[in-house]
């Protein structure tokens, strides 16, 4: 029998927090990360609102715990920073004391800080030490300054399927350790606000101008942010020799590919439904054992139509307790599957169900509505974390309580 | 990675005529400009005019090689579909990154970004099979198709039938231009055929898109069988010499990465430490170096497997196969970085 996969460690930074015991904090005081942005050169620099991390990146060394050097983007200080957290929060004084692989996930690299010098990069004429910022342009260059900072050696990956990125990383890692392929993985994404990104899905009408009202009637897009979270997940057997503490069990997960459009989910959420549908029968649950959902929940109209048919054609008239977290963070694209898992951790470790802010008017195509108040108090066994992104990539995680 | 799988089919979009025809016949490719384009095909047979009018080379070329291999398989089931790209679709990035600048914020078409998401192309792929199945796409330099090559033998361990498998890159001037401000291509113009007689600081730029159905048990149409394969992060030559003693007894036939560039040659002579005396090819002269020229090599790999035949006009002054190869190396690295090495047999 395959080995259970256990979550042993978690590290990240937010617009709402600088480690996991911030975001928890801001998540109480339901305190939105959601602004305007000091550090993105954009013409929407007032006019769209983002969740930025509130440090400039020479602030963000510090919290990466390197001196102040080029090349180190700010997608590489963001994935540093939580990922000194959650090597931290297991334990680990020395990667290399176990095989541990390094899944990470972008995606757009070190565009952040590339889109400032692009032009300087391709003109003979300009010649300096910005050209050691020309590695930074893939995705691979993050994942790497991260791996030979903290030094991963073992496996080293960087996914890149958009929205779903960091969940994919996750699903990836623990696969390779259900396979007895490494005893311990790092998993998670990291993402920087871009002029890029934000263009891109400006360009798209997939931007609100408000805060970002997932689940409302009146949603008009999306709000981005940045941010990075890591996971470090283990082996059972690894788990119980090396006495970890077990903060909560991937108890399932799925990817599933809708292959409607290649930006758009279907109207009736059919990938949404599968990889939820195929995730929970992974973990074992059945669907009235389901406590919450952290929903992907965008708030584009497209998404929030189809996860919440997905979520009606699943569970019925007993659709469980959901909300969206992005009114806190922003949606951060490939790190928000790792932030959210985490998230679900945090909701099962304190009883606690975080609200859907900026909900006031239910969708017409819906019976349900999300959570809109701070619940406490309230027992968390298991928690689907949706992530869904272009390209008709789905993917749903399952969440557990650790009983033994 | 243990655990065998087989190559049911093939399909490469190379600078070598190798969509179509046979390759033991076909003449060797050259160019002194240091970069080796794809020769394109005739995409109308795989893609509707309308979709093909939008979509930038490298979703064309990758579109095309997946389709082209779907056909090959004979499998008409859509399975798992796991790719590796380093750069994704440049052609995009960079128009639109041109576009935010040109038109200053407003009016921007959206297709350029769209395109440029690295997982569209597996996405495209998906779309036109309608393939609901696993899905994902490795971002990672000499890492990336290796990962979604090791992706897919877990999915085969983990009961999948068969996986689409690939790999697609390409190369801009524009970005040609800005790698050779690292000095990742050599400063002379270098002709592909003198490729290995040039060792000087850097190589000759490449791309290529490259599929390929795995299954997990052999039929009589498998090219090969992949025994074995292992990456390397960073190794140090003893590191690295180490790890190929203990992959594999010496093979049949070692093919090599080999690239002409006098910076990590090193690692291919502690290959030639390792196994002395045995046959090598190097596959760079073909189609150049790039983060996913791996998928290529395999490619190349198998159908000398299958064949037991070398294209000999692709290896001007090298002989036919004077013994059966049943075994055979691969080994493979991107500017000394992300190493691999991977053990084929026939089948």
């Amino acid at each position: 029998m395959a080995e259970r996969v256990f979550i042993t460690g978690i590290g990240m930074i937010t617009a709402i927090g600088d480690n996991v015991a911030g975001n928890l904090h801001h998540l109480r005081l339901q305190q939105s990360g959601l602004g305007y942005s000091n550090y993105i050169d954009t013409i929407y620099k007032n006019v769209l609102p983002v969740a930025e991390v509130k440090h400039a990146s020479d602030a963000l060394f510090a919290l990466a715990g390197v001196p102040v050097k080029e090349g180190y983007t700010r997608t590489t200080l963001l994935g540093l920073a939580a990922m000194r957290e959650a090597l931290q929060d297991a334990g680990i004084t020395d990667v290399q004391s176990t095989p541990t692989g390094f899944i990470n996930a972008s995606t757009v690299g070190g565009m952040c800080d590339t889109e400032k010098l692009y032009f300087d990069i391709i003109n003979p004429e300009k010649t300096g030490s910005f050209l050691q910022y020309i590695d930074t342009l893939d995705c691979a260059d993050c994942t790497q300054r991260i791996a030979d900072t903290v030094g991963f050696s073992e496996h080293i990956a960087t996914i890149s399927t958009a929205c779903s990125s960091s969940a994919n990383a996750l699903m990836f890692g623990a696969r390779m350790i259900k396979l007895g392929m490494l005893p311990r993985m790092v998993c998670g994404g990291t993402e920087a606000l871009t002029r890029f990104t934000l263009n891109g899905f400006n360009s798209l009408k997939n931007v609100d101008k408000q805060f970002c009202r997932p689940f409302d009637q009146q949603r008009t897009g999306l709000n981005l942010g940045e941010g990075a979270a890591y996971l470090v997940l283990e082996s059972e057997s690894f788990a119980r020799a090396n006495n970890s503490r077990i903060l909560a069990e991937l108890s399932g997960y799925c990817n599933t590919n809708e292959a409607f459009h290649p930006t758009s989910p279907s109207p009736d959420g059919d990938g949404a439904y599968e990889a939820m549908k195929m995730a929970l029968a992974m973990s074992g649950c059945s669907l009235e054992e389901v406590s919450y959902i952290n929903v992907h929940g965008t708030a584009t109209l497209n998404n929030d139509v189809s996860e919440g048919k997905a979520l009606e054609r699943l569970f019925g008239d007993k659709v469980p307790l959901f909300s969206s977290t992005k009114p806190f963070t922003g949606h951060t694209l490939a790190a928000a599957g790792a932030i959210e898992a985490i998230y679900s951790i945090l909701a099962i470790q304190h009883g606690i169900i975080f609200p859907n802010l900026n909900f006031s008017e239910r969708m017409e195509e819906l019976n349900i509505s999300p959570v809109t108040t701070l619940m406490k108090g309230y027992p968390v066994n298991h928690v689907i974390s949706n992530s869904f992104g272009f390209g008709g990539n789905n993917a749903s995680l399952v969440i557990s309580k650790y009983e033994g | 990675m243990k655990g065998k799988c087989y190559i049911q089919a093939m399909a490469a979009i190379s600078p070598q005529p190798t969509f179509e025809g046979d390759i033991f016949s076909a003449q060797l490719a050259h160019t002194d400009s240091n970069l080796l384009a794809c020769i394109e095909p005739d995409y109308k047979p795989f893609i509707p005019g309308n979709s093909l009018r939008r979509m930038t080379r490298v979703l064309k070329m990758g579109l095309t090689a997946a389709l082209k291999c779907i056909r090959e398989s004979g499998i008409t089931t859509p399975g798992p579909i796991v790719t590796g790209t380093g750069k994704g679709s440049l052609q995009d990035t960079e128009k639109f990154i041109k576009e935010i600048s040109e038109y200053k914020e407003t009016a921007l078409n959206p297709t350029p970004f769209i395109q440029s998401t690295y997982n569209s192309v597996n996405g495209l792929i998906a779309l036109q099979q309608k393939c609901t199945a696993y899905n994902n796409t490795f971002v990672h330099r000499g890492f990336s198709f290796e990962n979604a090559l090791l992706d897919s033998m877990m999915l085969l361990q983990e009961g999948a039938t068969h996986t689409l498998t690939g790999a697609f890159e390409e190369i801009t001037k524009e970005h040609f231009y800005i790698k050779s401000r690292i000095g990742f291509w050599k400063d002379q113009p270098t002709d592909n055929r003198e490729l290995y007689r040039h060792l000087s600081p850097g190589s000759i730029a490449g791309e290529g898109a490259t599929f390929f159905t795995l299954t997990g048990t052999p039929t009589p149409q498998s090219y090969a069988a992949i025994a074995d394969f292992r990456m390397l992060y960073k190794p140090t030559g003893e590191k690295l010499s180490a790890a190929l003693k203990a992959f594999t007894t010496p093979p049949d036939l070692i093919i090599t990465g080999r690239n002409g560039d006098s910076n990590y040659e090193h690692f291919y002579q502690e290959l030639d430490q390792c196994f002395p005396g045995i046959p090598q090819l190097p596959f760079k002269h073909l189609c150049g170096e790039y983060d996913t020229a791996g998928a290529f090599g395999l490619w190349l790999a198998a159908q000398i497997v299958k064949a037991q035949q070398i294209p000999v006009a692709w290896f001007p002054g090298t002989e036919q196969l004077s013994a059966p190869v049943h075994s055979l190396l691969f080994y493979n690295h991107f500017y000394g970085e992300q190493h691999i090495m991977l053990k084929l047999e026939r089948v």
